[in-house]
C-alpha cells in the first residue's frame, strides 16, 4: 500500500531539506525525493561561508538583511555545523579605501556589525592576511558545513515523520486536470519506476529545477553560472578573509573544518554541462593568483582539489557574469503564476537563507492545505546542536582518545554519543587524515542514509583529508560490504568510482605533492590492488 | 669522499645497480632520501603484462620485440629484444644472490592474487605469496582465508568472492590473539608492520599455528594477509612446519611487510659487498666540468662532497621526488636534465585515473646508453635507471619493476664496460 | 658548485606527507608502546587537526623520544620529529615538575654534583636513595646514574691555556655537560688528538648546556636563553676569531645546528656550518692529506662495535666515526645496524618510560652481545649509559679509542 503524503519535495539540497523539516515540524506529511545523495548540487559546492551579508550590503540591501538574520539564527539552531570565526574585509593598495566607507554604512544599515580596525590589528587577528593591506573591517562572518547542515535537517525531518528517499530521480510529474498530483521517479538503486502522490509538489531542484518545471509545462528561467573553488590542504586562516571591493573573482578565503577554500570564479555555462563540471587550468591559475592577494602563504600551500558548483540564479537580466543577479528568494506558486495547481517552485536564495526559503515555502503549503501551524525552525535547534544534550554527550565520551573525541563532537555535536566506541574494534581508525573511526562509519551507514562511499564522505569526512582516500576508501568499502550495504563486486566498483571522483578534483591541481599523492594512489589501487574501472565481464 | 660510483636513490633500481657494481669491485655509495617504494610492494615484480595496444602478454620474452615496435621510446628498446631475457635473468639473479627469495620466468608470466581477489600477470613473486600458473584460478580447490580481527587493511570477502567465481571453495576465518590486543587498543596502529613485529615472537607463532591447525579443516591451504615476518624470514616456513599445511600470504594495503624485508635484504647485501648506504640525505648540488659530473654535495655532508667516476640517477618518479611537477612543467630537480613531457598542464591527465595517464610516462630523456640528456646532449657519466626514465607506462603495461631492474642491470654493465 | 632546485624547507612542511606510513615502521616507540599514536598521527596528521583547533593536542605526544628516525625514513622529507616537538612545546598543558627540572638542568645539577662527586655518586647509587627518587620524583629506580667526576673539564682546560695557545692553528671546543661534569677524560682525549694534528684547543667564551634536555622537558624559555648565550659565544669564535667550533657529542652538535632554528626559532644560518663534530673535522683534515696521525705499534688489538646514535643517524655522519675507527691499525671495526638504544637523553630516566626504553633497546643489546666485540663505540653519551647499563660491554667514544692508539 502506497503511503500517503501531503507534499512531495523534489531535491535534497539544503532548501529541500529545510522545506521537509519545516513541513514535518508543522505536522505535514512530507516526502523528500533526491536523485542522488543529499547536498550534491550547489549546496555542497560553495564556500561554506556563514555570510554576514556584508558582501551584499552595498548592492542588495534586502539580501544583506536576510543574511544577517539567518546568520544569527544558524548560530543558535545549527551550532555544530557552524564555526564562529569572524570575518575581515580587507582593502589592498590596488583597491583603495573609497569603497570601505560606503561599505560600512551599507552594512550598518542592514544591521550588520561592521567595524573598521587598524590594519596592524587585522594582522594580529589573522596572521595569514596580506600584510600589504591598507584597511580592514570586521564583520560577523563564519563558516558553515553544508553537508552537516543538510544532513541535520534531513535527520530532524525524519525524526518528525517525514520520509526521505535518496537516489530517486523524478522523471515525470503526474498531471490530472491541469494540476500536479504526484511524480513518477526512477529508483536508481533498483532501476524500477515508482509513483508517489501528494496534493502538493515542491520543486526545490536548484539549477535542475529548470527542467523539473518544464515537466509541468511551466517555464522558470534560470541562469547557470559556474563558480570554481580551490581547497587547500590545511587551515591557512582562522578568520574569513574577504576583499573590500565590488564582488569579483576569488575574493573570499574561508576556513572550514580542517581546510581553507578560496572562490569563486563566475562564468556562464550551458545547461548540458551542469551535471559534470570540470575546473580548467585557467580557472585554477586565476583563483590562485587572486587568492595570494588575500593570503600570500597560499602560494606555498598544497591544493587538495578544485571543484565547481552552479549557482541556481533566476535570470532577471542579461548580465553575462551572473553576478548582479539578485540572490533574492523566489517562491513561485504556479497556480497563480501559470494556472497549474499543486505545484510550487522554490529557487534563488542561497545556502544562508535555506531556512527562510523553507519557511516561506511551507507557509504557502500550509495556506494551500489549510494548516494553521506556525513555523518553529528558527527556534528549535537541529539534532547535533542541542545544548543540554551536548553537555551530556561530552561527559559520556570524555575517556575516548583525544583526537577521536574532538573529531566526533565536531562533526556530530550532541549526536556523537551515538558513535559506538566501547570496543577497540569500533575505535579503530578508518580515515587517518580526518580521524574517522569504525564506529563513526557504522553510525553514518546505519543512521544517515549512506549508499556509497561518496555519501559516506559527506557524512563523515572519510577521504576528505590530504590523501583523498588513499587507504581509508578501501577500508570503508570493506566495512560497507561487511555491513551488507552491497556485494563485494559493487563495493569494488564503488571504490574505483570513489577514487575517480577524488581524482576529478585533484587532476586540475595535480602538481607538486598533489601529483605525488595521485601517483601513489594509482600505484596502490591500480597496481597493488589491481583495481580497474573496466566493467567486469559476467 | 671518493668513490668509484655514486648512486643517487636507494630503492629497487639503485640497489640492484649498486649491488652489481659493488660485487664487481667498485667502491659505491648509495645516497637515499628516505625509504623507498619497495615499502609498498605487491610482493611481485612485473616484467611485461600488456602491450601498449592493450593486448595482454603471456610470455614477455616472446612479446618484447612487439612492444619495442609499438613503442620505440620504451626503455626496453634500449636494452634490445635480443639481450632482454639475459638481462632479466641477471636482474633476477641479483635478487636471489642477495637472499631475496623469488621465483618466476621471463619466458612465461604467472599470476599473483591481488587484495581485490583478482589474478594479475607478473614475472617474479616473493616466496610465500599466493600465485597461480594460469589466469583461470588457483591450483588449490579448497582454502581458508584468515585475517586478524580488526585489521582493516585486508578484506577477506573481496578475495573470497572472486576465488569462488574461479572455482575454489573458500572459508573465512577471523582470529584474535591476546598479543594483538595491545596494538588493537591503539586506534591507529593496527597496521601490517606492527602486527608483523608481534608475529616475529616465537610464542605468537606457536599460537597462530594452533589456530591454523584448528581452523584449517580439510582445506588445501591457508591464506593469510602478508603481515608475517618483518625481522625474520622464516615465519611462514615455521607455520607450515608446525601445522603441516600449505600456508601462503596475500598483499595488504601498505606498508608491505615482505617489501620491507626485501629492502632490508638488498641493503644488507649491498653493505656486505662493501657498499656504503646513506639514508635520509638529499643531493643538494654538484660540480660539473666538460659535460662530466665530478662531484655531488648533499644536505647532510655540506662541503664534504662525493666525487666519483660515474654517477647513477635512480631517484624514481614523482612519488620519490625524482621528478618534480611544478605548475608550469615537470623537472628533474637534481641536475636539471631533460624531461620528456606534454607541453601544457592540461595535457598531463586523463579523466579516468585508472586509464593510461600521460604523466606516468614522463621521465628523464636518455641516450642509448641510458645517459641523461641535457639540452639534447648526453652528460658523459650521469646514468639513469629506474622509475625516473621516460617512455613507458609502469602500470598499464605491467612493467614497472622490470624497467627498474633491467635498466639498473644495463647501467651497471655500461659502467663496468668503461 | 651548482645548487639544485629541491626546496629543503617550506612553511607547511607537514603537507609534504603523502600518508605512506613508512615513518611508523621505523618508529622505535610505536613498536613497543601502544599508548603512543605513532609519528604519522602525532606529526603531520595531528598538525592539521591542531591547526583547526588546539583542543586536538594529545598529551600522548610526550612518548615521542625525539630520535628523528621517522625523519630519516620519510621519503617526503617531512620534519616529523620537529612537528611533534613543536606541538609539545606549544600545546602541552602539563607543566614540568621537580623531576623534569633535575633531569633537564644538566649543567646546574652537574656543577653542584661535581663539587661533591664521591658523595653524590655513592648516594644516587644507594638503594634507599633510588627508592626515594623512584617514588617521589618518578625517576626509575632501575636506572644507573652517570657518575660525576671530581673537578670539571673546564677547570682542567684553564690550566692548559698556555700550552694550547702555543699551536699555530686553533679550534674552539663545545665540550657539553657530559664532558665537563661526568667524563673529562673524553675532553682530554679530544685535546690530545687535536694537538697531534697540530691544532690547539680553546674553550668558548661562555658555554651553557646546549639545552636538549630543557627542550624535551618543556623548559623552552630557559632553553632559548641558554641557546642565545651559546650562539653568542659561537659567533665570537667563528666570526671574530675565525675558528671552527667542534664538539664530541652528536646530540649537542645536532641541537646547536638544527634544533636551535627548528624548535627554538633561533636563526643560526651564519654559523651553523662552522659547528661540527670533531670526527668530521678530523676526517676532512686527514683525507686532505695535509696531516697524518702516527699510531702506536704496541696498541692492543681491539674489536670495536660501532653504534650509530639516533642524532648521529639524523646528521648522517656516522661514516666519519666509522672511517676514523677503521683507520686505526689496532682496531677491527664492526658496524652495528643503526637502531635506537631507547634512552633518548632523559626520556629513559622517567619511571613511566623505563619499560619502553628497555624494550626499544633490547634488539641492540642482543646484537652487541652477539658481536663478540671488546668495546662498543658511539658518539652519544646517553647511549653510552644505556648500553653500559644494559649490556656487559664498556662504551668508548671514537676519539677516546683514537687517542689511545696514538703514539
Amino acid at each position: 500500500m502506497q503511503k500517503e503524503f501531503d507534499v512531495i519535495i523534489i531535491g535534497g539540497g539544503a532548501t529541500g531539506a529545510g522545506v521537509a523539516r519545516d513541513c514535518a515540524l508543522r505536522g505535514i506529511r512530507a516526502l523528500l525525493l533526491e536523485r542522488f545523495d543529499i547536498a550534491t548540487g550547489a549546496t555542497g559546492r560553495n564556500h561554506g561561508l556563514l555570510h554576514s551579508g556584508a558582501r551584499y550590503a552595498v548592492n542588495d540591501h534586502e539580501s544583506a538583511e536576510e543574511c544577517i538574520r539567518e546568520n544569527m539564527i544558524l548560530r543558535r539552531i545549527a551550532s555544530h555545523c557552524v564555526e564562529e570565526t569572524g570575518g575581515l574585509f580587507i582593502s589592498l593598495p590596488e583597491d583603495g579605501l573609497d569603497f570601505q566607507a560606503k561599505f560600512i554604512t551599507a552594512c550598518r544599515a542592514a544591521g550588520i556589525a561592521a567595524e573598521a580596525i587598524d590594519p596592524k590589528q587585522a594582522l594580529r587577528m589573522e596572521p595569514s592576511v596580506n600584510p600589504a593591506l591598507i584597511g580592514a573591517v570586521t564583520v560577523p562572518d563564519g563558516s558553515v558545513d553544508p553537508f552537516r547542515l543538510t544532513a541535520a535537517n534531513v535527520l530532524d525531518a525524519k525524526l518528525h515523520g517525514a520520509e526521505v528517499l535518496t537516489y530517486q530521480e523524478v522523471s515525470e510529474l503526474i498531471m490530472e486536470q491541469g494540476r500536479v498530483v504526484g511524480v513518477r521517479a526512477l529508483d536508481r538503486k533498483s532501476g524500477e519506476m515508482r509513483e508517489y502522490r501528494a496534493r502538493i509538489t515542491v520543486n526545490a531542484g536548484g539549477i535542475w529545477g529548470h527542467n523539473i518545471a518544464k515537466k509541468a509545462g511551466v517555464t522558470v528561467n534560470m541562469l547557470p553560472a559556474k563558480g570554481a573553488l580551490l581547497i587547500f590542504g590545511h587551515r591557512v586562516n582562522n578568520v574569513v578573509i574577504n576583499r573590500c571591493r565590488k564582488p569579483a573573482d576569488a575574493d573570499i578565503l574561508v576556513p572550514g573544518d580542517t581546510i581553507s577554500l578560496i572562490g569563486t570564479t563566475s562564468s556562464k555555462v550551458p545547461f548540458d554541462e551542469v551535471d559534470d563540471m570540470y575546473v580548467t587550468a585557467d580557472e585554477v591559475d586565476l583563483l590562485l593568483r587572486e587568492g595570494m592577494k588575500l593570503a600570500p602563504s597560499l602560494e606555498h600551500t598544497r591544493i587538495l582539489r578544485a571543484y565547481a558548483g552552479v549557482r541556481p540564479l533566476v535570470a532577471s537580466d542579461d548580465d553575462p557574469s551572473g553576478r548582479s543577479v539578485s540572490r533574492g528568494i523566489v517562491v513561485l506558486d504556479h497556480a497563480t503564476r501559470d494556472g497549474v495547481e499543486g505545484f510550487i517552485t522554490i529557487t534563488g536564495g542561497k545556502l544562508m537563507t535555506y531556512r527562510l526559503m523553507g519557511e516561506w515555502t511551507t507557509d504557502l503549503i500550509c495556506k494551500k492545505l489549510g494548516v494553521e501551524a506556525k513555523c518553529t525552525t528558527a527556534e528549535r535547534p537541529l539534532p547535533g546542536s542541542r545544548k543540554e544534550e551536548r553537555e551530556r554527550t561530552e561527559k559520556k565520551i570524555h575517556a575516548l582518545p583525544t583526537l577521536q573525541r574532538e573529531s566526533s563532537l565536531h562533526r556530530h555535536g550532541d549526536m556523537a554519543e551515538r558513535v559506538e566506541a566501547t570496543t577497540a574494534a569500533k575505535r579503530s581508525i578508518v580515515c587517518e587524515c580526518e580521524e574517522v573511526s569504525v564506529g563513526e562509519v557504522e553510525y553514518a551507514i546505519n543512521a544517515l542514509e549512506v549508499n556509497n562511499l561518496v555519501d559516506l564522505r559527506r557524512r563523515t569526512r572519510v577521504g576528505m583529508g590530504t590523501c583523498q582516500g588513499e587507504l581509508c576508501a578501501c577500508r570503508a568499502a570493506g566495512l560497507m560490504a561487511e555491513m551488507g550495504r552491497y556485494c563485494t563486486s559493487r563495493a569494488k566498483q564503488d571504490l574505483a568510482a570513489f577514487i575517480n571522483e577524488r581524482w576529478k578534483g585533484m587532476a586540475p591541481v595535480a602538481w607538486g605533492d598533489t601529483l605525488r599523492e595521485s601517483e601513489f594512489t594509482k600505484w596502490l589501487y591500480g597496481g597493488v590492488c589491481g583495481l580497474t574501472t573496466k566493467k567486469e565481464e559476467e | 669522499m671518493r668513490y668509484d660510483s655514486v648512486i643517487i636513490g636507494g630503492g629497487l633500481s639503485g640497489l640492484v645497480c649498486g649491488l652489481r657494481l659493488a660485487k664487481a669491485g667498485k667502491r659505491c655509495v648509495i645516497i637515499s632520501a628516505g625509504q623507498s617504494a619497495l615499502h609498498f610492494s605487491s610482493g611481485s615484480f612485473d616484467l611485461l603484462g600488456a602491450l601498449p595496444s592493450g593486448e595482454s602478454v603471456g610470455s614477455p620474452a616472446e612479446r618484447v620485440a612487439q612492444l619495442i615496435e609499438q613503442e620505440p621510446s620504451h626503455p626496453y628498446a634500449k636494452i634490445g629484444a635480443e639481450a632482454f631475457v639475459e638481462t632479466a635473468e641477471a636482474a633476477k639473479q641479483t635478487l636471489v644472490d642477495a637472499g631475496v627469495r623469488v621465483s618466476g620466468d621471463a619466458a612465461q608470466n604467472h599470476y599473483r592474487l591481488t587484495p581485490m581477489g583478482t589474478l594479475k600477470a607478473t614475472w617474479l613473486t616473493l616466496d610465500g605469496y599466493v600465485r597461480s600458473a594460469t589466469e583461470e584460478g588457483l591450483e588449490w580447490k579448497n582454502v581458508v582465508v584468515m585475517n586478524a580481527e580488526g585489521f582493516l587493511d585486508f578484506y577477506t570477502q573481496f578475495i573470497v568472492d572472486e576465488l569462488r567465481k574461479k572455482g575454489t571453495t573458500c572459508r573465512v576465518c577471523s582470529f584474535s590473539l591476546a598479543a594483538l590486543d595491545a596494538i588493537r587498543n591503539n586506534p591507529t596502529e593496527m597496521r601490517s608492520a606492527n602486527i608483523a613485529r608481534i608475529f616475529d615472537g616465537e610464542e605468537c607463532i606457536a599460537q597462530l599455528s594452533e589456530i591454523i591447525s584448528r581452523e584449517a579443516g580439510d582445506s588445501d591451504a591457508v591464506l593469510l594477509p602478508a603481515f608475517l615476518g618483518i625481522n625474520r624470514y622464516d615465519v611462514l616456513d615455521e607455520l607450515k612446519r608446525r601445522t603441516g599445511r600449505e600456508c601462503a600470504v596475500i598483499a595488504t594495503l601498505p606498508p608491505s611487510v615482505p617489501g620491507i624485508r626485501t629492502q632490508i635484504a638488498l641493503r644488507r647485501a649491498f653493505e656486505r659487498a662493501g657498499g656504503v648506504y646513506m639514508l635520509g640525505d638529499t643531493v643538494a648540488g654538484y660540480d660539473e666540468k666538460d659535460g662530466r659530473i665530478e662531484r655531488v654535495y648533499t644536505v647532510n655532508h655540506g662541503d664534504i662532497g662525493f666525487s666519483a667516476d660515474e654517477f647513477v640517477l635512480a631517484t624514481g618518479s614523482f612519488f620519490s621526488r625524482g621528478l618534480e611537477a611544478t605548475r608550469e612543467a615537470v623537472i628533474e630537480p637534481l641536475f636539471g636534465v631533460d624531461v620528456e613531457q606534454a607541453a601544457s598542464r592540461g595535457e598531463w591527465f586523463e579523466r579516468d585515473l585508472f586509464a593510461k595517464q600521460p604523466f606516468e610516462s614522463f621521465g628523464v630523456a636518455t641516450d642509448g646508453e641510458f645517459r641523461a640528456l641535457r639540452g639534447g646532449k648526453p652528460l658523459q657519466n650521469l646514468y639513469v635507471c629506474g622509475a625516473g626514465l621516460s617512455g613507458y607506462n609502469p602500470l598499464t603495461e605491467g612493467c614497472g619493476a622490470g624497467v627498474s631492474m633491467l635498466s639498473a642491470v644495463r647501467v651497471s654493465d655500461n659502467i663496468l664496460k668503461r | 658548485m651548482k645548487m639544485n632546485t629541491i626546496k629543503e624547507t617550506s612553511q607547511n612542511n607537514f603537507e609534504q606527507c603523502i600518508k605512506c606510513t613508512v615513518c611508523t615502521v621505523y618508529c622505535p616507540v610505536a613498536a613497543v608502546n601502544p599508548l603512543y599514536p605513532g609519528p604519522k598521527q602525532s606529526g603531520p596528521d595531528g598538525e592539521r587537526l591542531r591547526l583547526k583547533r588546539p583542543e586536538f593536542y594529545d598529551e600522548a605526544l610526550k612518548y615521542c623520544l625525539n630520535c628523528k628516525r621517522c625523519e630519516v625514513a620519510c621519503p617526503s622529507n617531512v620534519r616529523i620529529g620537529d612537528i611533534i616537538q613543536l606541538a609539545r612545546l606549544k600545546h602541552s598543558k602539563k607543566s614540568p615538575g621537580l623531576r623534569e627540572f633535575t633531569l633537564a638542568n644538566t649543567d646546574l645539577v652537574g656543577s653542584v654534583a661535581t663539587l661533591a662527586a664521591p658523595i653524590v655518586n655513592a648516594t644516587v647509587a644507594l638503594k634507599p636513595m633510588k627508592a626515594i627518587m623512584d617514588a617521589v620524583v618518578k625517576i626509575d629506580h632501575r636506572r644507573t646514574f652517570p657518575k660525576y667526576s671530581q673537578g670539571t673539564f673546564e677547570g682542567w682546560m684553564r690550566k692548559q691555556r698556555e700550552a694550547q695557545a702555543a699551536f699555530e692553528r686553533q679550534v674552539a671546543f663545545f665540550h657539553g655537560c657530559y664532558v665537563n661534569y661526568n667524563n673529562p677524560p673524553l675532553g682530554k682525549a679530544f685535546v690530545k688528538v687535536m694537538n697531534a694534528l697540530g691544532y690547539g684547543v680553546q674553550l668558548l667564551d661562555k658555554e651553557k648546556c646546549c639545552g636538549v634536555a630543557l627542550i624535551s622537558n618543556g623548559f623552552v624559555k630557559q632553553a632559548r636563553r641558554q641557546a642565545k648565550v651559546n650562539l653568542g659565544s659561537i659567533r665570537t669564535a667563528v666570526i671574530e676569531r675565525k675558528l671552527p667550533v667542534l664538539a664530541t657529542s652528536s646530540t649537542c652538535t645536532f641541537t646547536l645546528r638544527d634544533e636551535y632554528p627548528h624548535l627554538l626559532g633561533l636563526d643560526n644560518a651564519d654559523v651553523r656550518d662552522s659547528v661540527e663534530l670533531a670526527v668530521r673535522f678530523i676526517y676532512r683534515l686527514l683525507s686532505s692529506g695535509e696531516v697524518q696521525l702516527r699510531f702506536r705499534k704496541d696498541a692492543p688489538k681491539l674489536r670495536v662495535a660501532y653504534h650509530t646514535a639516533c642524532h648521529m643517524e639524523k646528521l648522517g655522519w656516522s661514516c666519519y666515526s666509522k672511517e676514523l675507527l677503521a683507520m686505526i691499525p689496532s682496531v677491527e671495526m664492526v658496524p652495528l645496524d643503526s637502531q635506537c638504544c631507547g634512552i633518548a637523553g632523559t626520556y629513559g630516566f622517567k619511571k613511566e618510560n623505563y619499560a619502553t626504553s628497555q624494550a626499544i633497546g633490547e634488539p641492540l643489546f642482543r646484537k652487541i652481545e652477539e658481536s663478540g666485540c671488546d668495546v662498543v663505540s658511539t658518539d652519544c653519551e646517553t647511549c653510552k649509559w644505556q648500553i653500559e647499563m644494559s649490556t656487559s660491554k664498556r662504551v668508548l667514544h671514537p676519539l677516546e679509542i683514537l687517542a689511545d692508539a696514538l703514539e
